[in-house]
């Protein structure tokens, strides 16, 4: 809501580009896959759904196929895993909250489908967190698994630094420092947050020129008809 | 040109005509159809609601085809409709756009009415069937919210499930038949979805009903005076339908740069996170058109007196027609009403204001206020205005 | 109210004549590029490429004469492991004169299945379960369960013969042989269905009558 002057911009600016996303969101994914996706999911999103991000049919079968899903039991009562699909939801590593709560001193890592929306200040402010780590000033003392954060109103998050030099090699070759692993996840979490985003754009250029033209034939029209009756 | 009543039977039109008599009913009712000549852009907006109850009705039916009403899916559902259904993102905007464009034309609509006088004799009916679709359209609108079941779907229903159980009398029965069980849960999500779309096709009868009235009386006109001679009016066909088209391209224009570009406008962004009923957001609000009452409601130090004057706001509405007895319809001639009914427009604007932001000092003074202006506009000022008027 | 309130000129009249046509054509042209992307919602979701779902099947269990079935993308799944006796009789000349389709040419299976056995091995057939006539699922008649029985289906929702092989009898009211999905053997007892790697283009949407 307060951000509209900037979505209004970013609205008219952006629909020349082609619909697929562009190339920090890319980055962002493999950002996602290698750190994020250790501790959060994106339940509401499907493995096949990258395919507008510009993955391949078989990069998404490959991706897909390394992870496990939860699949039953088996004769004896135990769980079974079985390999995802395409069409699957890129689930959460925990199979249950309580497991997920275990892992993180009793927090539970949120869901990422929505986060750039939700969270107040969006993609931005997911890019602020995950940079102002800083070690405890003296004199401030963390509960065990909280993390000194200056991007956070208590100052502190459940969250371990997720993020360091060159953990990651980049394709493209761009280097991946702290810095521009954040911007290229928050680029790729915006993307997640606002599905067919630039499609609908896109589509709402030509729609618009549509109605303008039909708003000039009516407009015409009607003064033809009207002409000398007012 | 003969009337195809007067045909002999070989003439396939008139065979029809004589037994089904519609082709001569459209014709007199949207091709003939006297019209004044002086309308403005105001006496659009009823075709514009009409146009949007249409693409309400159709995007809801698809997406009722892919919503699942229950509790542990109903939120996956609604994702899938925005991320995985094909043209889903589509379908979900049209609709929830389209509450806004409902809305925002309702609320210019009765406007319109209350400017002109298109209330009073022998219009009395014609407003009380739009006031009906407006509380049946706030009804919709509700429970249509509650349906996607994040959290302000909860919330707001939680919140306006326990007003409803405030009223006196009626109110605890109608809310337990409402909720169906101790909290708001799975039956009470099938009631509302059932509740949401039932009322979405009484309400196209309802305006079916509507504008049945206003083809007995007739369109008012920024003049009040009724037209007495053929030569005072046109055709609605093809004055009015050239005239509506054009400004209907213009409406869609709105609709449309909401539904593509700013789809996340005036939606709260609470709603994509999943209803949980252990935690209330921090900042919880309604949805704009809902934003004075809510003024209304938290301005009143008082549940039940709260509860009163939000409703009571609304029923000043109904009674309008008898408080003000004044023959004289449009306000542009009545020097009081000129005055008096901007401010009441405005109180109305400063509540919406206020119900959207949070309940400092200064918010509850302006809500109060301005409901304060409302109700003496309409309890007072009309009926005083009206008094004056007859006696001069 | 009548033609005499439109203006006199005449070839003003038809300028808006054209005016009026083009609008109201340019009108329902839109109305109906609007229909579109709700009829397109209405999609089957599962019919895109990228949704062919995987099975791994172990088929170690399976001794010959023996058949099994399976869900796979909510279809029934057949799988047969077929004796001597089952591969003659399908190549048997008086009862390929049966058969409606006896050489496969409608497309009713990927390429690596267009075969006298209909199966990318002829020890094991796979075939979809769906009766090409109306939908009901056929059933395995075991060889020797009955003097006639060679191993082939019935479906008994209106009397459709289907071979071991899938193909249809010319007597039966169903139009089509079974139709088989994609299989890749990954091993002599390892069976993955959903995709072919003798025939990779192939998706279920290919097939003529399921
Ligand atoms: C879904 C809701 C509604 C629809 C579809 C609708 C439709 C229409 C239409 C098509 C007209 C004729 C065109 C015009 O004058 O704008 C009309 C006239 C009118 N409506 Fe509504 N309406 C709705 C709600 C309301 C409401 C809520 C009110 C007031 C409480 C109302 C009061 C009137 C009046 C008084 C007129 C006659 C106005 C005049 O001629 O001056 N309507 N309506
Ligand atoms: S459905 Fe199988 S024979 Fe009719």
């Amino acid at each position: 809501m307060t951000h509209w002057p900037r979505n209004f911009l970013l609205a008219t600016s952006l629909t020349v580009l082609p619909a697929a996303a562009s190339t920090p969101a890319q980055r962002g994914l493999m950002v996602f896959q290698q750190v994020c996706s250790a501790c959060h999911g994106l339940e509401h999103v499907d493995y096949g759904d990258m395919s507008s991000l510009g993955l391949s049919t078989d990069e998404i079968r490959k991706w897909a196929a390394d992870q496990q899903l939860p699949n039953g039991t088996d004769d004896n009562g135990d769980p079974k895993t079985r390999p995802a699909t395409a069409t699957d939801p890129i689930l959460s590593p925990y199979p249950n909250e309580a497991v997920g709560r275990l892992a993180n001193h009793g927090l539970l890592p949120p869901d990422l489908s929505r986060l750039a929306l939700t969270l107040p200040g969006g993609a931005g402010e997911i890019r602020q967190i995950l940079l102002s780590y800083a070690p405890a000033p003296a004199g401030v003392k963390l509960d065990e698994g909280r993390y000194y954060n200056t991007a956070l109103k208590w100052k502190h998050i459940g969250m371990p630094p997720p993020l360091q030099d060159g953990m990651l090699t980049y394709p493209d070759g761009t280097q991946a420092t702290p810095a521009q692993m954040a911007g290229d996840v928050s680029a790729f979490l915006d993307w997640v947050a606002h599905p067919h985003q630039a499609e609908r754009r896109r589509i709402g250029i030509y729609v618009l020129a549509y109605l303008a033209l039909m708003a000039l034939l009516t407009f015409l029209l009607q003064r033809r008809i009207w002409k000398g009756r007012r | 040109m003969t009337s195809p009543l007067k045909t002999p039977d070989t003439d396939p039109r008139g065979w029809f005509e004589r037994r089904l008599p519609v082709m001569s009913l459209l014709r007199r009712e949207y091709v003939a159809f006297p019209m004044p000549r002086n309308l403005n852009a105001l006496w659009s907006f009823g075709a514009f609601l009409i146009v949007t109850m249409v693409f309400m009705v159709a995007s809801g039916l698809f997406l009722a085809i892919n919503y699942t009403p229950d509790i542990t899916q109903a939120f996956a559902s609604v994702e899938a409709i925005d991320r995985q259904i094909p043209s889903g993102w589509f379908i979900r905007s049209l609709h929830m756009g389209g509450v806004t464009m409902l809305f925002a034309c309702l609320y210019i609509h009765i406007g319109r009415s209350l400017w002109y006088g298109s209330y009073k004799a022998p219009r009395e009916l014609l407003w009380l069937t739009g006031l009906g679709l407006m509380l049946m359209v706030m009804v919709t609108a509700f429970a249509g919210y509650v349906l996607p079941w994040g959290q302000m779907s909860y919330w707001g229903a939680t919140v306006i499930l326990n007003a409803v159980h405030a009223i006196p009398l009626i109110g605890q029965p109608l809310s337990e038949l409402l909720l169906g069980g101790d909290t708001l849960g799975n039956v009470a999500l099938h009631r509302l979805f059932v509740l949401h779309f039932t009322m979405a096709f009484a309400i196209l009868a309802a305006i079916a009903l509507h504008v049945a009235a206003l083809h007995v009386v007739k369109s008012n006109n920024p003049s009040g005076i009724d037209p007495v001679s053929p030569s005072q009016t046109l055709p609605f066909h093809p004055y009015y339908t050239s005239r509506d088209g054009f400004a209907l391209c213009l409406f869609l224009m709105v609709y449309a740069g909401l539904v593509f570009f700013l789809p996340d406008l005036l939606t709260l962004a609470d709603n994509y996170v999943q209803a949980n009923p252990l935690v209330t957001p921090r900042d919880i609000r309604p949805e704009w058109y809902f934003a004075p009452f809510y003024a209304i409601l938290r301005a009143v130090p008082s549940r039940l007196g709260g509860l009163l004057l939000a409703s009571g706001s609304l029923a000043v509405l109904f009674v309008l027609p008898w408080l003000d007895r004044s023959a004289v319809r449009p306000a542009t001639r009545r020097p009081m009403v000129r005055l008096s009914l901007p401010l009441a427009f405005a109180a109305f604007i400063l509540l919406g204001i206020a119900g959207m932001h949070a309940p400092t000092p200064a918010w509850l003074l302006a809500s109060r206020v301005a409901m304060a202006w409302w109700f003496i506009h309409f309890l007072l000022v009309m009926p005083l205005a009206s008094e004056r008027e007859m006696s001069s | 109210m009548t033609q005499s309130e439109t203006p006199p000129s005449s070839d003003g009249t038809r300028r808006r004549d054209l005016l009026a046509t083009g609008t109201v054509v340019l009108g329902c042209a839109g109305a109906c590029a609007l229909a579109v992307p709700f009829v397109e919602s209405l999609k089957n979701p599962a019919a895109t490429p990228l949704s062919d779902r995987l099975l791994h099947v172990d088929l170690s269990s399976l001794t010959p004469g023996q058949d099994m079935t399976l869900r796979w993308r909510d279809w029934p799944v057949f799988i047969q492991h077929r004796t001597p006796e089952m591969l003659a009789a399908l190549q048997a000349p008086d009862h390929l004169a049966t058969l409606r389709d006896a050489d496969s040419k409608v497309l009713q299976q990927p390429k690596d299945a267009t075969n006298w056995h209909r199966s990318v091995r002829p020890e094991y057939g796979v075939l979809i379960g769906v009766c090409t006539h109306l939908g009901c699922v056929p059933s395995f008649e075991k060889p020797g369960s009955t003097p006639e029985a060679k191993g082939g289906y019935f479906c008994p929702c209106h009397g459709s013969h289907f071979d071991a092989a899938g193909r249809v009898a010319r007597r039966a009211p169903a139009p089509c042989n079974l139709p088989v999905p994609p299989v890749t053997f990954l091993s002599d007892t390892k069976l993955r269905i959903g995709h072919s790697a003798g025939d990779p283009g192939f998706s279920m949407s290919d097939i003529q009558q399921i």
